[in-house]
C-alpha cells in the first residue's frame, strides 16, 4: 500500500522539470507515420489471436466545446453551431463499424468514456444513439463492475440532462470545476458558479451513478490561496468519491489559447507549490487517499480499493480497475492501445473526416511496442499504480537480471537515492513519501527515449 | 536480441563441424556414426533457409516435392483447405521437428505449411537423404519414427475427448516437445492464434479461451498474453491421462 506523499518544498522545486505524465510508454513523440491502418488491422487480429484475449475499453472524443477556456491544452472545436455535431456524429458512426468489425465477437467491452472538448455538446439524445450503436456492434460485458463514464462540463447542461445520462447508461460522471474564484474565472474565460456545479453533482447522486469526480486545477492566472482554499472547501463539502488536481503547463507556444493568458498573472513557483500543499493538506484531512498522478479518491472508492489490493492499472483515460485491457479510440485524435501497438487518429477534423469517408480506419500515426518498450510500459505503469517497481517480478516475467539490464537507468536514479525519494530495497524499488509526487521524475530514468541530457521542452513540468 | 526472446526461440547454431543443439537429426546420424564433417562430404547436408516472417509459407500444397525440413527456430503450422474452403489445421512443428514427410510417398507436398513467427529451417533434399538411409539403417528408423510420431498425434486427438482434456492434452504436447530440445517444459510461448488452436483441436476459439481461463482460474496453468506457464503439471496430466494413454 503506498504511502501518503509527504510535502518538501525545496525539494519539489528542485525536480520541478518538464516530462512526460507516461500516459502511454512510449510517449506519443515517439509515434511514427510508418503505423498505418495495416499495421493497426494487423495489431488488432494479433490481439484477436492471444489465448484469453484482453477484455476491451472503448474511448470516444467529442472535440467540440462552446465557449474556449485559455487554459486548454485539449485537441477541441469552439462553436456553438449544434449542426457541427450531426456531420461529426454521421463519421463517428461510421468509424464504429469499421473498428467494430476487426474485433472477435467474444471480446467484451468493460469500460466505456466520453472525453473532449465537452461530450455534453451534444444532446442527450445524440449520445444515446452512439452509446446503442456501440452496445449493437460490440459485446458489452453484463459485469456490475462495468464502468460507462462521461466528462461533463456543469455550465451546458441541466439536473434533467444527469437523469436521461442516467437511463443511458452512464453511472461514473467527471465534472470540470478548475476553480470557483471569479478572478480566476475571468482569466480563463469559464465563469461557473458554485450553484450550478453542485447542482449538478446532486442530481448524478439523486440519480444513481456510482461515482463522481472533480478537476480542479493549481498553478491558473490570478490564484490564490485564499480563493483556491475557497474552492477546495466548497468542492469537498460535496465530497465527491474522486478529486484531480491538475497542475497548470503554461506552453503557450505549443497550446494556442493560452496565448490569452498574460503570463504576468501566474502564480510564482512558490505560490504554485504553496497551492498544491494546500490541496494535499486539505483533501488529506478530509479522508481522502492520494492515488498517484494527480489523483485521490475516497478510501471506500474502488480506485483507492484496487491499489490497496495491487490491482490497479492506469491507461490515456486515466486510472482504472479494469486489468489491461485493449484500448479502442474513436473520434478524431483518439488514442488507442491494441495489444503491443499505440495508434493514434488525426488530430484534424478534415483529415479524420477525409478517412472515413473513404471507407478507412482514420488512423495517422502509432508505435508497435519491441519487448524492450513493454518492459519499460509495464515497470512505469507498476510504479505509477503502486508507487514501486517489483524487480524481482520484473526479473521473473522478462527474463532479465535487474541491475545489468537496467544499469544506466540506476545510475541516473541514484541522486533521487540520495535526495530520499526511492528506497531500493532487495527485491523492489519503492517511491518513499518524498517521492509520491514525483513518480514522473522516477519514471524518467527508466525512459530510453529521453533526449539527454537535456530533454526537449515539449512536455509539461512535473509540479 | 532481448533476453526472453532469446531464450524461448533461438537454438544454438551449429558450424561446419557441429550440429546445431535443435538439429532433427544429429542424434540419429551421430548414434550411426556419422558425423557432421562426413554428411558434409556426402553433398547430403544442409541448406539453412530463413528467416521467414510471420505469414510467409515454407511450401505449399502441390508444390513438388524435393526436400524435408528440419525447423531450427520458430513455429511452423502445416494445414490444408477443403472443398468449401475452410482450412484444416494439421499440426504444428516446433524447434528439432521434421515438416514434409507425409509428402514421402508422393511427387507433390499434400498441404501447406505457413511461419507463425520467425521461423528458420534446414532443407534436406529428399533424393540424397533417401541414399543416406539406405546406407545408415538407424536413420532410416529414425525418418520411419517421425513419421509414425506424426500420424499418432493425429489419430490421438481425432477421438472423442472433451474439451478440457483435448486441452490439457495440447498443452502437455507442446511442453514434451520443447523439453526434448532443451527448451523450459513449464514455460512457453503460445505462438500460434486461438483460432489455430481451436482450428486443431476441433474447438471453437471462444471455447478455447474460456477452458484456458478456467484451467487458470483452478490454477493449472498462468496465462501472461502469448505465454503460458503450466502451474499444476500433475492435475493437467490426470486430465490428459485418457488421451495420452490411447
Amino acid at each position: 500500500m503506498p504511502l501518503n506523499p509527504a510535502f518538501d518544498a525545496a525539494l519539489l522545486g528542485r525536480y520541478d522539470r518538464p516530462g512526460p505524465r507516461y500516459t502511454s510508454y512510449p510517449t506519443s513523440p515517439q509515434f511514427s507515420m510508418d503505423f498505418d491502418e495495416r499495421a493497426l488491422r494487423e495489431a488488432v487480429r494479433e490481439s484477436n489471436g492471444d489465448p484469453i484475449p484482453r477484455l476491451l475499453s472503448i474511448y470516444v472524443h467529442v472535440p467540440f466545446c462552446q465557449s474556449p477556456c485559455f487554459f486548454c491544452g485539449c485537441n477541441r472545436i469552439i462553436t456553438r453551431d449544434p449542426y457541427r455535431a450531426d456531420a461529426y456524429l454521421a463519421r463517428l458512426h461510421r468509424e464504429i463499424a469499421l473498428s467494430a468489425a476487426m474485433f472477435d465477437r467474444d471480446r467484451e467491452v468493460v469500460q466505456l468514456h466520453f472525453g473532449g472538448g465537452t461530450p455534453n455538446f451534444l444532446s442527450t439524445t445524440q449520445l444515446r444513439d452512439v452509446v446503442d450503436a456501440l452496445r449493437r456492434q460490440f459485446r458489452f460485458s453484463s459485469r456490475s463492475d462495468n464502468d460507462v463514464s462521461i466528462e461533463l462540463d456543469p455550465r451546458w447542461m441541466s439536473p434533467d440532462d444527469v437523469r436521461a445520462l442516467a437511463d443511458i447508461g452512464f453511472n461514473r460522471a467527471s465534472l470540470g470545476v478548475q476553480d470557483f474564484d471569479p478572478a480566476v474565472q475571468a482569466a480563463v474565460n469559464r465563469h461557473q458558479s458554485a450553484e450550478e456545479t453542485l447542482g449538478i453533482i446532486d442530481a448524478c447522486r439523486r440519480y444513481g451513478l456510482r461515482s463522481i469526480n472533480v478537476d480542479l486545477i493549481y498553478g491558473l492566472p490570478k490564484q490564490s490561496r485564499d480563493g483556491f482554499a475557497a474552492t477546495l472547501e466548497k468542492v469537498l463539502a460535496a465530497r465527491p468519491d474522486r478529486l484531480a488536481v491538475y497542475s497548470y503547463a503554461h506552453l503557450p507556444d505549443l497550446f494556442k489559447p493560452q496565448q490569452r493568458i498574460d503570463a504576468a498573472d501566474l502564480p510564482s513557483p512558490e505560490t504554485k507549490l504553496m497551492l498544491l500543499q494546500l490541496a494535499i493538506d486539505k483533501l488529506g484531512s478530509a479522508g481522502y487517499t492520494y492515488i498517484g498522478m494527480d489523483h485521490f479518491a475516497l478510501p471506500d472508492d474502488d480506485l483507492a480499493l484496487a491499489q490497496a489490493r495491487g490491482s490497479l492499472h492506469r491507461n490515456f483515460m486515466g486510472y482504472t480497475t479494469h486489468a489491461d485491457t485493449d484500448l479502442v479510440g474513436l473520434g478524431v485524435s483518439a488514442i488507442s492501445h491494441i495489444g503491443a501497438s499505440f495508434s493514434q487518429n488525426p488530430r484534424d477534423l478534415s483529415t479524420w473526416q477525409a478517412a472515413i469517408d473513404e471507407g478507412h480506419l482514420p488512423v495517422v500515426r502509432g508505435v508497435r511496442l519491441s519487448e524492450d518498450d513493454q518492459l519499460r510500459a509495464d515497470l512505469i505503469q507498476q510504479l505509477m499504480c503502486q508507487g514501486e517497481i517489483p524487480v524481482s517480478a520484473l526479473e521473473r516475467r522478462y527474463a532479465i537480471a535487474f541491475g545489468d539490464y537496467f544499469r544506466d537507468a540506476l545510475v541516473r536514479l541514484r541522486p533521487l537515492i540520495d535526495d530520499g525519494l526511492v528506497r531500493v530495497d532487495a527485491d523492489r524499488i519503492v517511491a518513499t513519501s518524498q517521492g509520491r509526487l514525483l513518480l514522473r521524475n522516477i519514471a524518467m530514468c527508466f525512459d530510453r527515449y529521453l533526449d539527454r541530457p537535456g530533454i526537449p521542452l515539449k512536455f509539461s513540468r512535473a509540479i | 536480441m532481448f533476453p526472453r526472446t532469446d531464450a524461448r526461440t533461438v537454438a544454438d547454431d551449429g558450424d561446419t563441424l557441429h550440429f546445431c543443439s535443435t538439429c532433427a537429426f544429429s542424434q540419429a546420424c551421430l548414434s550411426e556414426g556419422m558425423d557432421k564433417q562426413e554428411l558434409l562430404d556426402l553433398h547430403v547436408l544442409v541448406e539453412h533457409v530463413g528467416p521467414l516472417h510471420a505469414n510467409d509459407h515454407v511450401f505449399r500444397k502441390g508444390d513438388p516435392f524435393d526436400a524435408i525440413a528440419a525447423v531450427r527456430a520458430g513455429t511452423v503450422k502445416t494445414y490444408v483447405v477443403d472443398r468449401e474452403g475452410h482450412e484444416r489445421v494439421l499440426g504444428f512443428h516446433l524447434p528439432g521437428e521434421v515438416i514434409g514427410l507425409d509428402a514421402i510417398d508422393g511427387n507433390a507436398y499434400p498441404c501447406n505449411a505457413i511461419a507463425l513467427d520467425i521461423v528458420t529451417l534446414c532443407r534436406f533434399s529428399f533424393p540424397r537423404m533417401a541414399e543416406l538411409a539406405a546406407r545408415a539403417p538407424g536413420l532410416q528408423q529414425h525418418l520411419f519414427r517421425l513419421l509414425s510420431r506424426d500420424i499418432g498425434a493425429a489419430m490421438r486427438m481425432a477421438g472423442d475427448w472433451s474439451a478440457d482434456q483435448r486441452m490439457a492434452a495440447f498443452l502437455l504436447g507442446l511442453s514434451q516437445r520443447l523439453a526434448t530440445r532443451g527448451f523450459s517444459a513449464r514455460r512457453f510461448q503460445l505462438t500460434m492464434a486461438r483460432t489455430d488452436i481451436g482450428n486443431y483441436l476441433r474447438l471453437a476459439p471462444e471455447t478455447v479461451s474460456r477452458v484456458l481461463k478456467r484451467f487458470q482460474d483452478d490454477g493449472l496453468i498462468v496465462i501472461d498474453r502469448r505465454e503460458v506457464d503450466l502451474t499444476d503439471v500433475g492435475r493437467l496430466q490426470a486430465l490428459a491421462a485418457p488421451i495420452l494413454q490411447n
